[in-house]
């Protein structure tokens, strides 16, 4: 009667997935705000991410826009997306060059 | 808004008050307020501009302007006591308020203002330059500007680098 979920043999569990949020030139190319995206493997680096974001938004200049972006990863800049590693669950931001004031 | 001991940060969708802002740093021990007031120009190169928005990662530029709040009174002490070690007790700046409006900011209203309190002109001067520069540099806020004859999609999101 009792089955243990991890057992069930049907059921694969979804693939972890990170929430990215974009602003300024990034939502304008995306047309987005947020887009859920799910990761294909984990860790990923951050520093792949960008390559997989680009591939969702082709025809658009969102990869110039993310050539001179950075990233914020749960409500802190990274100074290197090479050291950051995203599990599933963390909300990314692409930081375009600001233009506070 | 986030109140840390230093003083304040606020964005907001509403028009700025000045007057309030300054009020807000107000203290019997300031001998000078410093206040910088950014607004929005009517022209960018030869074009007429009609609008600004902005728009912000409100979570995370509240906390960058907190930051920044907290330097500056970090380095106003640092200089202080090392130009002034008998005085080195008496906090060099007293309390420090950035607004930064978001959303339709129309041409010539407000779009910042930095307030600082201080015993001395001359920190106050020095802390309300610095925290223009780096806010400037480093809050994750974004401008769009407006153009007169202009599609709204061509509209150009500004980069203060």
């Amino acid at each position: 009667m009792t089955t243990p979920i991890s057992s069930t043999p049907s059921a694969s569990p979804p693939p972890p997935t990170i929430t990215v949020l974009y602003f300024a030139g990034a939502s304008t190319a995306t047309g987005l705000t947020t887009e859920a995206v799910a990761l294909p493997s984990t860790p990923l680096p951050l520093a792949e991410l960008g390559a997989l974001l680009a591939a969702r938004h082709p025809h658009t200049n969102f990869s110039a826009v993310l050539a001179q972006s950075g990233w914020a990863v749960d409500e802190e800049m990274v100074d290197d997306p090479r050291a950051v590693v995203l599990k599933g669950g963390e909300e990314v931001a692409v930081i375009c060059p600001v233009s506070g004031g | 808004m986030l109140q840390i001991p230093e003083g304040a940060c606020v964005l907001t969708h509403d028009a700025l008050c000045v007057n309030e802002i300054v009020q807000s740093v107000g203290d019997d021990r300031a001998g000078a307020t410093a206040v910088f007031i950014g607004t929005t120009r009517n022209y960018f190169q030869g074009k007429v501009v009609t609008r600004l928005d902005y728009q912000a990662y409100s979570k995370l530029a509240i906390k960058t302007m907190a930051d920044i709040i907290r330097a500056a009174h970090r380095n106003a002490n640092r200089s202080l006591s090392s130009h002034h070690p008998e005085q080195s007790s008496v906090a060099s700046l007293i309390r420090t308020a950035v607004y930064h409006r978001l959303g339709t900011v129309p041409v010539g209203e407000p779009s910042i203002v930095i307030a600082v309190s201080s015993p001395h002109r001359k920190e106050a001067f020095a802390a309300c330059e610095f925290i223009l520069e780096e806010v400037k540099q480093k809050v994750q806020i974004w401008k769009r500007e407006f153009y007169e004859g202009e599609r709204e999609e061509d509209a150009e999101w500004k980069a203060n680098r």
